[in-house]
Protein backbone atom coordinates (compact mmCIF):
# COMPACT_ATOMS: atom_id res chain seq x y z
CA UNK A 1 0.00 0.00 0.00
CA UNK A 2 2.73 2.50 1.08
CA UNK A 3 4.88 1.33 -2.45
CA UNK A 4 1.91 1.98 -4.49
CA UNK A 5 1.64 5.79 -2.82
CA UNK A 6 4.84 6.65 -2.99
CA UNK A 7 5.15 5.19 -6.78
CA UNK A 8 1.53 8.10 -7.23
CA UNK A 9 3.39 10.81 -5.64
CA UNK A 10 6.41 9.99 -7.95
CA UNK A 11 3.86 10.00 -10.91
CA UNK A 12 2.48 13.25 -9.63
CA UNK A 13 5.96 14.81 -9.06
CA UNK A 14 7.56 13.30 -12.92
CA UNK A 15 4.30 15.15 -13.98
CA UNK A 16 4.96 18.37 -12.72
CA UNK A 17 8.37 18.15 -13.49
CA UNK A 18 7.28 17.85 -17.18
CA UNK A 19 4.02 19.65 -17.54
CA UNK A 20 5.36 22.65 -15.16
CA UNK A 21 7.34 24.46 -18.77
CA UNK A 22 4.31 22.92 -21.04
CA UNK A 23 2.35 25.31 -19.25
CA UNK A 24 4.46 28.07 -18.23
CA UNK A 25 4.57 27.99 -22.26
CA UNK A 26 0.94 28.29 -22.63
CA UNK A 27 0.70 30.84 -19.90
CA UNK A 28 -1.34 34.13 -21.65
CA UNK A 29 0.21 37.22 -21.38
CA UNK A 30 -0.81 39.31 -18.72
CA UNK A 31 -4.21 41.54 -20.02
CA UNK A 32 -2.72 45.53 -20.28
CA UNK A 33 -4.47 47.93 -17.30
CA UNK A 34 -6.42 50.40 -18.46
CA UNK A 35 -9.28 52.92 -17.60
CA UNK A 36 -9.82 53.79 -21.26
CA UNK A 37 -13.80 53.84 -21.99
CA UNK A 38 -12.80 51.97 -25.59
CA UNK A 39 -10.30 48.95 -26.18
CA UNK A 40 -9.76 47.72 -29.40
CA UNK A 41 -7.54 44.69 -30.66
CA UNK A 42 -6.46 45.06 -34.32
CA UNK A 43 -6.02 41.96 -36.77
CA UNK A 44 -3.50 42.02 -38.73
CA UNK A 45 -2.54 38.44 -40.51
CA UNK A 46 -1.60 39.30 -43.85
CA UNK A 47 1.51 40.36 -45.60
CA UNK A 48 -0.31 42.63 -48.22
CA UNK A 49 1.34 45.98 -47.70
CA UNK A 50 -2.11 47.92 -48.58
CA UNK A 51 -3.61 46.25 -45.55
CA UNK A 52 -0.67 46.79 -43.14
CA UNK A 53 -0.64 50.54 -43.77
CA UNK A 54 -4.48 50.20 -43.37
CA UNK A 55 -3.95 48.67 -39.87
CA UNK A 56 -1.56 50.82 -39.16
CA UNK A 57 -4.10 54.37 -40.31
CA UNK A 58 -7.02 52.83 -38.60
CA UNK A 59 -5.21 52.40 -34.95
CA UNK A 60 -3.93 56.22 -35.83
CA UNK A 61 -7.09 56.99 -36.49
CA UNK A 62 -8.89 55.80 -33.70
CA UNK A 63 -6.54 57.68 -31.39
CA UNK A 64 -6.31 61.00 -32.92
CA UNK A 65 -10.55 60.51 -33.24
CA UNK A 66 -11.06 59.65 -29.42
CA UNK A 67 -7.57 60.59 -27.65
CA UNK A 68 -4.98 58.91 -26.45
CA UNK A 69 -6.19 58.30 -23.16
CA UNK A 70 -9.88 57.62 -24.04
CA UNK A 71 -8.63 54.53 -26.40
CA UNK A 72 -6.64 51.66 -25.71
CA UNK A 73 -4.99 49.89 -28.66
CA UNK A 74 -3.23 46.89 -29.36
CA UNK A 75 -2.17 45.54 -32.86
CA UNK A 76 -1.71 41.58 -33.28
CA UNK A 77 -0.44 39.96 -35.53
CA UNK A 78 0.28 36.32 -36.62
CA UNK A 79 0.85 34.62 -39.43
CA UNK A 80 2.28 36.32 -42.81
CA UNK A 81 1.01 39.76 -40.76
CA UNK A 82 3.90 38.99 -38.37
CA UNK A 83 6.10 40.90 -41.07
CA UNK A 84 4.94 43.74 -40.68
CA UNK A 85 6.81 44.03 -36.98
CA UNK A 86 10.31 42.38 -38.20
CA UNK A 87 13.10 45.06 -38.19
CA UNK A 88 13.39 47.22 -40.88
CA UNK A 89 9.92 46.89 -42.14
CA UNK A 90 9.25 50.37 -43.71
CA UNK A 91 6.71 51.09 -41.34
CA UNK A 92 9.57 51.19 -38.87
CA UNK A 93 9.63 54.70 -37.60
CA UNK A 94 6.25 55.02 -37.64
CA UNK A 95 5.79 51.96 -35.68
CA UNK A 96 8.28 53.66 -33.33
CA UNK A 97 6.70 56.32 -32.94
CA UNK A 98 2.68 54.76 -32.13
CA UNK A 99 4.36 52.58 -29.14
CA UNK A 100 5.64 55.87 -27.99
CA UNK A 101 1.81 57.05 -28.04
CA UNK A 102 0.65 54.20 -26.20
CA UNK A 103 -0.19 51.92 -29.13
CA UNK A 104 1.03 48.20 -28.23
CA UNK A 105 2.16 45.43 -30.82
CA UNK A 106 2.16 41.85 -30.05
CA UNK A 107 3.81 39.41 -32.23
CA UNK A 108 2.81 35.71 -32.49
CA UNK A 109 5.84 33.31 -31.07
CA UNK A 110 4.13 30.53 -32.57
CA UNK A 111 4.44 32.45 -36.29
CA UNK A 112 8.23 33.90 -35.26
CA UNK A 113 9.34 30.45 -34.80
CA UNK A 114 7.33 28.75 -37.97
CA UNK A 115 9.80 32.16 -39.66
CA UNK A 116 13.14 30.92 -37.54
CA UNK A 117 13.12 27.99 -39.32
CA UNK A 118 12.14 28.81 -42.75
CA UNK A 119 14.77 31.11 -42.46
CA UNK A 120 17.60 29.03 -40.37
CA UNK A 121 17.86 31.93 -37.89
CA UNK A 122 15.34 33.68 -35.53
CA UNK A 123 13.54 37.55 -37.20
CA UNK A 124 14.26 40.28 -35.81
CA UNK A 125 11.80 41.56 -34.19
CA UNK A 126 11.50 45.71 -33.59
CA UNK A 127 12.48 47.19 -29.95
CA UNK A 128 9.12 47.34 -28.49
CA UNK A 129 6.82 45.06 -29.94
CA UNK A 130 5.60 42.04 -27.56
CA UNK A 131 5.87 38.51 -28.03
CA UNK A 132 3.27 37.02 -26.86
CA UNK A 133 2.72 33.03 -26.76
CA UNK A 134 -0.45 32.91 -29.67
CA UNK A 135 -1.01 35.84 -31.53
CA UNK A 136 -4.80 34.53 -32.07
CA UNK A 137 -4.57 33.50 -28.27
CA UNK A 138 -3.85 36.78 -27.67
CA UNK A 139 -6.70 37.94 -29.51
CA UNK A 140 -9.35 35.78 -28.08
CA UNK A 141 -8.01 37.00 -24.79
CA UNK A 142 -8.60 40.50 -25.33
CA UNK A 143 -11.73 39.96 -26.66
CA UNK A 144 -13.06 38.11 -23.65
CA UNK A 145 -11.90 40.89 -21.57
CA UNK A 146 -13.53 43.82 -23.30
CA UNK A 147 -11.60 44.67 -26.37
CA UNK A 148 -13.40 45.22 -29.65
CA UNK A 149 -11.86 43.25 -32.48
CA UNK A 150 -11.70 45.07 -35.97
CA UNK A 151 -10.08 43.46 -39.06
CA UNK A 152 -9.38 45.59 -41.60
CA UNK B 1 -22.67 47.35 -26.26
CA UNK B 2 -24.20 45.98 -29.27
CA UNK B 3 -25.07 49.53 -30.23
CA UNK B 4 -21.51 50.92 -29.13
CA UNK B 5 -19.72 47.82 -30.75
CA UNK B 6 -21.36 48.79 -33.99
CA UNK B 7 -20.52 52.18 -33.82
CA UNK B 8 -17.52 51.83 -33.08
CA UNK B 9 -16.82 49.70 -35.95
CA UNK B 10 -18.43 51.90 -38.48
CA UNK B 11 -16.27 55.09 -37.01
CA UNK B 12 -13.34 52.71 -37.60
CA UNK B 13 -14.40 51.55 -41.13
CA UNK B 14 -14.46 55.15 -42.14
CA UNK B 15 -11.43 56.10 -40.62
CA UNK B 16 -9.63 53.26 -42.52
CA UNK B 17 -11.39 54.27 -45.49
CA UNK B 18 -9.87 57.69 -45.35
CA UNK B 19 -6.82 56.61 -44.26
CA UNK B 20 -6.32 53.93 -47.10
CA UNK B 21 -7.76 56.85 -49.58
CA UNK B 22 -4.96 58.86 -48.21
CA UNK B 23 -2.09 56.51 -48.24
CA UNK B 24 0.23 56.12 -50.94
CA UNK B 25 1.97 52.84 -51.31
CA UNK B 26 4.69 53.70 -53.68
CA UNK B 27 8.18 54.31 -53.21
CA UNK B 28 10.32 57.28 -53.59
CA UNK B 29 10.67 58.78 -57.11
CA UNK B 30 15.10 57.70 -57.02
CA UNK B 31 14.71 55.68 -59.97
CA UNK B 32 17.65 53.68 -58.63
CA UNK B 33 15.80 52.80 -55.63
CA UNK B 34 12.66 52.56 -57.51
CA UNK B 35 13.35 50.00 -60.00
CA UNK B 36 16.02 48.13 -57.86
CA UNK B 37 14.36 47.70 -54.25
CA UNK B 38 11.37 46.65 -52.58
CA UNK B 39 9.88 48.38 -49.66
CA UNK B 40 11.44 46.43 -46.62
CA UNK B 41 9.20 43.78 -45.50
CA UNK B 42 6.28 44.53 -47.36
CA UNK B 43 6.96 43.66 -51.03
CA UNK B 44 4.91 40.12 -52.03
CA UNK B 45 6.66 37.41 -53.12
CA UNK B 46 5.36 38.21 -56.60
CA UNK B 47 3.19 41.40 -57.71
CA UNK B 48 2.89 41.26 -61.31
CA UNK B 49 1.90 44.96 -62.80
CA UNK B 50 2.68 46.73 -65.97
CA UNK B 51 1.33 49.20 -68.43
CA UNK B 52 -0.43 50.09 -71.83
CA UNK B 53 0.51 53.53 -73.98
CA UNK B 54 -1.67 53.18 -77.00
CA UNK B 55 -1.14 56.65 -79.45
CA UNK B 56 -1.68 58.14 -82.73
CA UNK B 57 0.61 60.11 -84.36
CA UNK B 58 0.84 62.13 -87.61
CA UNK B 59 3.16 64.57 -89.83
CA UNK B 60 2.08 66.11 -93.27
CA UNK B 61 3.94 63.61 -94.97
CA UNK B 62 6.23 66.13 -96.74
CA UNK B 63 8.61 64.18 -99.66
CA UNK B 64 11.79 65.02 -99.99
CA UNK B 65 12.57 67.97 -102.08
CA UNK B 66 16.51 67.10 -102.86
CA UNK B 67 18.76 64.13 -102.66
CA UNK B 68 19.21 60.47 -103.82
CA UNK B 69 15.52 60.01 -102.71
CA UNK B 70 13.64 62.83 -103.99
CA UNK B 71 10.16 63.20 -104.39
CA UNK B 72 10.10 59.92 -101.71
CA UNK B 73 8.81 59.97 -98.45
CA UNK B 74 11.28 61.24 -95.84
CA UNK B 75 12.40 58.85 -92.77
CA UNK B 76 11.56 61.66 -90.14
CA UNK B 77 8.01 62.39 -91.14
CA UNK B 78 7.27 58.47 -90.97
CA UNK B 79 6.36 56.78 -87.84
CA UNK B 80 8.84 54.69 -86.06
CA UNK B 81 9.70 52.10 -85.86
CA UNK B 82 8.42 50.67 -89.54
CA UNK B 83 9.17 54.00 -91.07
CA UNK B 84 6.34 53.34 -93.58
CA UNK B 85 3.30 55.61 -92.58
CA UNK B 86 2.97 59.46 -91.93
CA UNK B 87 0.28 58.64 -89.82
CA UNK B 88 -1.91 56.01 -87.77
CA UNK B 89 -2.22 54.52 -84.72
CA UNK B 90 -0.09 52.06 -82.36
CA UNK B 91 0.58 50.80 -79.10
CA UNK B 92 3.64 51.80 -78.39
CA UNK B 93 4.47 50.20 -75.02
CA UNK B 94 2.22 47.36 -73.66
CA UNK B 95 4.70 45.72 -71.24
CA UNK B 96 4.14 43.56 -67.93
CA UNK B 97 5.94 42.43 -65.21
CA UNK B 98 6.50 40.63 -62.16
CA UNK B 99 8.50 42.02 -59.07
CA UNK B 100 9.26 41.51 -55.45
CA UNK B 101 10.84 39.21 -52.90
CA UNK B 102 10.94 35.60 -54.34
CA UNK B 103 11.20 34.63 -50.34
CA UNK B 104 9.28 37.24 -48.63
CA UNK B 105 10.53 36.62 -45.09
CA UNK B 106 14.13 37.88 -46.79
CA UNK B 107 13.91 41.27 -47.25
CA UNK B 108 17.26 41.23 -48.32
CA UNK B 109 17.11 40.11 -51.79
CA UNK B 110 13.68 41.00 -54.46
CA UNK B 111 13.91 40.86 -58.38
CA UNK B 112 12.67 42.71 -60.88
CA UNK B 113 11.61 40.98 -64.68
CA UNK B 114 9.62 43.31 -67.50
CA UNK B 115 8.62 42.18 -70.99
CA UNK B 116 7.69 44.58 -73.75
CA UNK B 117 4.99 43.56 -76.05
CA UNK B 118 3.99 46.91 -77.75
CA UNK B 119 5.70 48.00 -81.23
CA UNK B 120 8.78 49.89 -80.87
CA UNK B 121 12.92 49.57 -81.38
CA UNK B 122 12.68 46.82 -78.36
CA UNK B 123 10.20 44.80 -80.43
CA UNK B 124 11.52 45.07 -84.00
CA UNK B 125 15.57 44.81 -85.07
CA UNK B 126 17.13 41.28 -85.67
CA UNK B 127 16.00 38.74 -84.06
CA UNK B 128 13.67 40.87 -81.75
CA UNK B 129 10.34 39.97 -81.52
CA UNK B 130 6.87 41.40 -80.01
CA UNK B 131 7.69 39.70 -76.84
CA UNK B 132 11.15 40.72 -75.78
CA UNK B 133 12.28 40.94 -72.40
CA UNK B 134 13.14 43.86 -70.97
CA UNK B 135 14.59 43.69 -67.31
CA UNK B 136 15.41 40.47 -65.11
CA UNK B 137 17.24 41.41 -62.28
CA UNK B 138 18.16 40.04 -58.77
CA UNK B 139 19.06 43.00 -56.24
CA UNK B 140 21.22 41.60 -52.67
CA UNK B 141 21.07 44.02 -50.15
CA UNK B 142 22.89 42.27 -47.65
CA UNK B 143 26.15 45.27 -47.46
CA UNK B 144 24.81 48.57 -45.82
CA UNK B 145 25.61 51.27 -48.42
CA UNK B 146 26.27 49.23 -51.30
CA UNK B 147 23.24 47.34 -52.58
CA UNK B 148 24.20 44.94 -55.50
CA UNK B 149 21.99 44.68 -58.65
CA UNK B 150 22.83 42.11 -61.26
CA UNK B 151 21.32 40.99 -64.46
CA UNK B 152 19.51 42.87 -67.48
CA UNK B 153 18.13 46.51 -66.08
CA UNK B 154 18.38 50.32 -67.05
CA UNK B 155 21.73 51.74 -66.85
CA UNK B 156 22.25 54.57 -64.30
CA UNK B 157 22.25 57.62 -66.68
CA UNK B 158 20.27 60.47 -68.16
CA UNK B 159 17.00 61.07 -66.76
CA UNK B 160 14.33 60.41 -69.60
CA UNK B 161 16.02 57.10 -69.71
CA UNK B 162 15.97 56.58 -66.15
CA UNK B 163 13.23 57.24 -65.32
CA UNK B 164 9.42 55.38 -65.32
CA UNK B 165 8.16 55.96 -68.92
CA UNK B 166 4.78 55.87 -67.16
CA UNK B 167 5.47 59.32 -65.87
CA UNK B 168 7.52 60.72 -69.09
CA UNK B 169 5.57 63.92 -69.87
CA UNK B 170 5.71 63.86 -73.23
CA UNK B 171 4.92 61.42 -76.45
CA UNK B 172 8.44 61.25 -77.75
CA UNK B 173 11.82 61.75 -76.26
CA UNK B 174 13.75 64.60 -77.25
CA UNK B 175 16.35 64.87 -79.92
CA UNK B 176 19.38 64.83 -77.54
CA UNK B 177 17.85 61.68 -75.84
CA UNK B 178 16.55 59.77 -78.56
CA UNK B 179 19.72 60.36 -81.60
CA UNK B 180 22.13 60.26 -78.54
CA UNK B 181 21.15 57.66 -75.53
CA UNK B 182 18.28 55.52 -77.27
CA UNK B 183 21.40 53.47 -79.47
CA UNK B 184 20.75 51.92 -81.95
CA UNK B 185 23.20 48.54 -82.84
CA UNK B 186 24.26 47.76 -86.23
CA UNK B 187 26.99 45.46 -87.60
CA UNK B 188 28.40 48.02 -90.08
CA UNK B 189 29.28 51.93 -89.25
CA UNK B 190 27.31 52.60 -93.01
CA UNK B 191 25.25 50.66 -95.23
CA UNK B 192 22.96 48.70 -92.85
CA UNK B 193 19.32 48.16 -93.94
CA UNK B 194 18.46 47.79 -90.46
CA UNK B 195 19.26 47.37 -86.77
CA UNK B 196 20.86 43.81 -86.03
CA UNK B 197 18.71 43.86 -83.03
CA UNK B 198 16.34 46.13 -80.21
CA UNK B 199 16.86 49.51 -79.47
CA UNK B 200 19.38 49.78 -76.39
CA UNK B 201 16.32 50.94 -74.67
CA UNK B 202 18.68 52.36 -71.94
CA UNK B 203 19.28 48.98 -70.40
CA UNK B 204 22.41 46.82 -70.65
CA UNK B 205 22.95 43.29 -68.82
CA UNK B 206 25.73 43.82 -65.83
CA UNK B 207 26.00 44.11 -62.45
CA UNK B 208 25.53 47.46 -60.43
CA UNK B 209 26.48 49.01 -57.30
CA UNK B 210 24.12 51.13 -55.67
CA UNK B 211 22.46 53.21 -52.75
CA UNK B 212 20.65 56.52 -51.30
CA UNK B 213 20.90 57.90 -48.23
CA UNK B 214 18.55 60.14 -46.75
CA UNK B 215 20.05 63.46 -44.62
CA UNK B 216 17.01 65.06 -43.17
CA UNK B 217 15.34 66.81 -46.41
CA UNK B 218 18.22 65.54 -48.63
CA UNK B 219 18.39 61.94 -50.33
CA UNK B 220 21.91 61.06 -52.11
CA UNK B 221 22.26 58.45 -54.48
CA UNK B 222 24.94 56.78 -56.00
CA UNK B 223 25.26 53.97 -58.78
CA UNK B 224 28.59 52.30 -60.42
CA UNK B 225 27.88 49.74 -62.97
CA UNK B 226 29.69 47.78 -65.23
CA UNK B 227 28.20 46.30 -68.37
CA UNK B 228 28.55 44.26 -71.71
CA UNK B 229 27.37 47.19 -73.38
CA UNK B 230 25.05 45.25 -76.02
CA UNK B 231 21.49 47.03 -74.89
CA UNK B 232 19.34 44.55 -74.41
CA UNK B 233 21.21 41.54 -75.52
CA UNK B 234 22.17 39.22 -73.24
CA UNK B 235 25.99 38.65 -73.77
CA UNK B 236 28.86 40.50 -75.47
CA UNK B 237 29.69 41.11 -78.69
CA UNK B 238 33.81 41.76 -77.49
CA UNK B 239 35.54 42.00 -74.42
CA UNK B 240 35.47 45.54 -73.38
CA UNK B 241 32.70 46.27 -70.82
CA UNK B 242 31.26 49.68 -70.11
CA UNK B 243 31.25 51.73 -67.37
CA UNK B 244 28.48 53.35 -65.61
CA UNK B 245 28.55 56.36 -62.79
CA UNK B 246 25.66 57.96 -61.28
CA UNK B 247 24.90 60.50 -58.60
CA UNK B 248 22.43 62.56 -57.54
CA UNK B 249 21.18 64.66 -54.27
CA UNK B 250 18.01 65.64 -53.87
CA UNK B 251 15.78 67.73 -51.93
CA UNK B 252 12.44 66.45 -50.78
CA UNK B 253 9.54 68.64 -50.83
CA UNK B 254 6.72 67.90 -48.36
CA UNK B 255 8.53 64.46 -47.15
CA UNK B 256 6.47 63.30 -50.27
CA UNK B 257 6.45 60.20 -52.31
CA UNK B 258 5.54 58.06 -55.41
CA UNK B 259 7.31 58.81 -59.03
CA UNK B 260 6.01 62.19 -59.17
CA UNK B 261 7.86 63.05 -55.80
CA UNK B 262 7.67 67.14 -55.28
CA UNK B 263 11.82 67.83 -55.15
CA UNK B 264 14.65 69.39 -56.39
CA UNK B 265 17.06 67.11 -57.84
CA UNK B 266 20.53 67.67 -59.51
CA UNK B 267 22.07 64.65 -60.51
CA UNK B 268 25.40 63.74 -63.07
CA UNK B 269 26.40 60.85 -65.02
CA UNK B 270 28.96 59.53 -67.15
CA UNK B 271 29.17 56.33 -69.58
CA UNK B 272 32.25 54.91 -70.64
CA UNK B 273 32.85 51.88 -73.43
CA UNK B 274 33.35 50.18 -76.83
CA UNK B 275 31.22 48.98 -79.56
CA UNK B 276 32.76 46.10 -82.23
CA UNK B 277 31.70 47.02 -85.59
CA UNK B 278 32.36 44.38 -88.25
CA UNK B 279 34.06 47.03 -91.08
CA UNK B 280 35.63 49.47 -88.67
CA UNK B 281 36.37 47.25 -85.75
CA UNK B 282 36.12 48.33 -81.82
CA UNK B 283 35.24 52.33 -81.30
CA UNK B 284 34.60 54.35 -78.22
CA UNK B 285 31.70 55.39 -77.48
CA UNK B 286 31.19 57.82 -74.50
CA UNK B 287 28.28 59.48 -72.74
CA UNK B 288 28.04 62.12 -69.75
CA UNK B 289 25.61 64.91 -68.42
CA UNK B 290 24.33 66.60 -65.90
CA UNK B 291 20.64 67.86 -65.22
CA UNK B 292 18.17 68.82 -62.65
CA UNK B 293 14.35 68.45 -61.90
CA UNK B 294 12.09 70.16 -59.80
CA UNK B 295 8.35 69.69 -59.23
CA UNK B 296 6.29 71.29 -56.13
CA UNK B 297 2.63 69.82 -57.13
CA UNK B 298 2.08 72.62 -59.05
CA UNK B 299 5.48 74.05 -61.17
CA UNK B 300 7.73 71.56 -63.21
CA UNK B 301 10.90 72.01 -64.51
CA UNK B 302 14.10 69.85 -66.20
CA UNK B 303 16.35 70.71 -67.79
CA UNK B 304 19.99 68.40 -68.96
CA UNK B 305 23.16 68.63 -70.79
CA UNK B 306 24.43 65.66 -72.09
CA UNK B 307 27.73 65.02 -74.51
CA UNK B 308 28.52 62.35 -76.72
CA UNK B 309 32.06 60.96 -78.26
CA UNK B 310 31.67 58.21 -80.85
CA UNK B 311 28.98 56.15 -82.37
CA UNK B 312 26.67 58.81 -83.09
CA UNK B 313 23.42 58.07 -85.01
CA UNK B 314 23.62 59.18 -88.36
CA UNK B 315 19.88 58.22 -89.60
CA UNK B 316 19.34 57.11 -92.82
CA UNK B 317 21.06 58.38 -96.24
CA UNK B 318 19.10 61.37 -97.73
CA UNK B 319 16.72 60.44 -95.18
CA UNK B 320 14.92 58.34 -97.21
CA UNK B 321 12.82 55.07 -95.79
CA UNK B 322 14.36 51.52 -95.76
CA UNK B 323 11.16 50.50 -97.94
CA UNK B 324 13.20 53.20 -100.85
CA UNK B 325 16.25 51.50 -100.43
CA UNK B 326 17.79 53.99 -98.07
CA UNK B 327 20.39 52.33 -95.47
CA UNK B 328 21.39 53.12 -91.90
CA UNK B 329 24.78 54.96 -90.73
CA UNK B 330 25.88 55.38 -87.78
CA UNK B 331 29.57 57.89 -86.89
CA UNK B 332 32.01 56.38 -85.05
CA UNK B 333 34.29 58.94 -84.52
CA UNK B 334 32.24 61.86 -84.18
CA UNK B 335 31.08 63.85 -81.29
CA UNK B 336 27.64 65.68 -80.41
CA UNK B 337 25.87 67.61 -77.25
CA UNK B 338 22.83 69.09 -76.64
CA UNK B 339 20.39 70.07 -74.06
CA UNK B 340 16.43 70.30 -73.11
CA UNK B 341 14.88 72.72 -70.91
CA UNK B 342 11.46 71.49 -70.08
CA UNK B 343 8.60 73.19 -68.23
CA UNK B 344 5.67 72.19 -66.59
CA UNK B 345 2.43 74.02 -64.88
CA UNK B 346 -0.46 72.35 -63.37
CA UNK B 347 -3.51 74.68 -64.35
CA UNK B 348 -5.65 72.25 -62.68
CA UNK B 349 -5.13 69.61 -59.98
CA UNK B 350 -6.01 67.05 -63.12
CA UNK B 351 -4.80 69.18 -65.84
CA UNK B 352 -0.63 69.92 -66.30
CA UNK B 353 0.73 72.48 -69.91
CA UNK B 354 3.71 71.50 -70.86
CA UNK B 355 6.38 73.65 -73.19
CA UNK B 356 9.51 71.82 -73.79
CA UNK B 357 12.49 73.58 -75.76
CA UNK B 358 15.54 70.71 -77.10
CA UNK B 359 19.05 71.47 -79.08
CA UNK B 360 21.07 68.56 -80.72
CA UNK B 361 24.41 69.59 -82.12
CA UNK B 362 25.42 66.56 -83.94
CA UNK B 363 28.53 65.54 -85.56
CA UNK B 364 30.70 68.37 -84.77
CA UNK B 365 33.76 67.25 -85.99
CA UNK B 366 33.13 67.70 -89.94
CA UNK B 367 31.20 69.83 -91.57
CA UNK B 368 29.48 67.06 -93.80
CA UNK B 369 28.19 65.75 -90.65
CA UNK B 370 27.40 68.63 -88.97
CA UNK B 371 23.56 69.04 -88.40
CA UNK B 372 21.19 70.94 -85.59
CA UNK B 373 18.12 69.31 -84.57
CA UNK B 374 15.81 71.86 -82.64
CA UNK B 375 12.12 71.03 -81.12
CA UNK B 376 9.76 73.15 -79.22
CA UNK B 377 7.21 70.86 -77.66
CA UNK B 378 3.74 72.41 -76.58
CA UNK B 379 1.88 69.50 -74.38
CA UNK B 380 -1.17 68.82 -72.56
CA UNK B 381 -1.53 66.50 -70.13
CA UNK B 382 -4.77 64.95 -68.59
CA UNK B 383 -4.67 62.46 -65.40
CA UNK B 384 -8.31 60.44 -65.13
CA UNK B 385 -6.43 59.42 -61.87
CA UNK B 386 -2.87 58.97 -60.56
CA UNK B 387 -2.68 56.11 -62.71
CA UNK B 388 -4.69 56.92 -66.12
CA UNK B 389 -3.78 59.90 -68.46
CA UNK B 390 -3.97 61.22 -71.79
CA UNK B 391 -1.29 63.41 -73.24
CA UNK B 392 -1.44 66.08 -76.79
CA UNK B 393 2.01 67.24 -78.26
CA UNK B 394 2.98 69.37 -81.10
CA UNK B 395 6.21 69.46 -82.21
CA UNK B 396 7.70 72.18 -84.09
CA UNK B 397 10.79 70.88 -85.42
CA UNK B 398 13.81 71.93 -87.48
CA UNK B 399 16.88 70.48 -88.58
CA UNK B 400 20.00 72.78 -90.07
CA UNK B 401 23.24 72.18 -91.34
CA UNK B 402 25.14 75.17 -90.26
CA UNK B 403 28.39 74.36 -92.26
CA UNK B 404 27.22 73.05 -95.67
CA UNK B 405 27.24 76.05 -98.07
CA UNK B 406 24.09 77.68 -99.35
CA UNK B 407 23.95 75.85 -102.14
CA UNK B 408 24.22 72.29 -101.02
CA UNK B 409 20.86 69.77 -101.56
CA UNK B 410 21.45 68.73 -97.93
CA UNK B 411 19.37 72.02 -96.98
CA UNK B 412 16.47 70.82 -99.04
CA UNK B 413 16.53 67.99 -97.66
CA UNK B 414 16.17 69.08 -94.01
CA UNK B 415 13.58 71.49 -95.36
CA UNK B 416 11.54 68.51 -95.37
CA UNK B 417 11.06 67.80 -91.82
CA UNK B 418 7.62 68.51 -90.77
CA UNK B 419 5.76 69.42 -87.48
CA UNK B 420 4.47 66.68 -86.11
CA UNK B 421 0.96 65.90 -83.90
CA UNK B 422 0.43 63.13 -81.39
CA UNK B 423 -1.62 61.92 -78.89
CA UNK B 424 -1.32 59.26 -76.52
CA UNK B 425 -3.43 57.31 -73.70
CA UNK B 426 -1.57 55.52 -71.12
CA UNK B 427 -2.43 53.26 -68.42
CA UNK B 428 -0.72 51.70 -65.19
CA UNK B 429 -1.89 48.43 -63.08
Amino acid sequence: MKQKLNQSILTLLLSLVFTLPVMAAQQEAPLPETFAEHKVVLQISDSDPFKQTLVLNVAANLQRYYGASNVDIEIVAFGPGVRLMLQDNVNQPRIQSMIEGGIRFSACSNTLKNFAKKLGEDPLVMPGVNRVPAGAGRILQLNAAGWQLLKP
Amino acid sequence: MLNKTSQLKKTALLIALAGAMTSQSVHAANWLMVQGTEKDHQAPRAKVWGFVQAEYQQTDDTKLKAGPYAGKAAAFNQMAPQLDTSQGFNVRRARIGVRGNNFPLDNKINYFILAEFGNNGITTGGDASQGQLTDASVTLNHIPGARIRAGLFKTPGAEEGLQAIPVFNYVNFTNVTDRLLLERHFDNSTNNTGRSQSVGAFRDTGVQVFDAFRVGDWEHSYAVMLGNGNGLAMTDKDKHQDLYLYASTEKILDNSKGPRRAGLKFFAWMQDGKRTLDDVGTVDRKRSGLGTTYWDGKYRLAAEYITADGMIYGGTKGAGTPDDGATFSVLTDEKASGYYLDLGYRVLPKLELNVRYDMLDSGTEEDANHREFQTTTLGAQYFFNKKTSVRLNYEMRSIDAPDLPAASPVHDILDSIDDRLSAQVSLVF
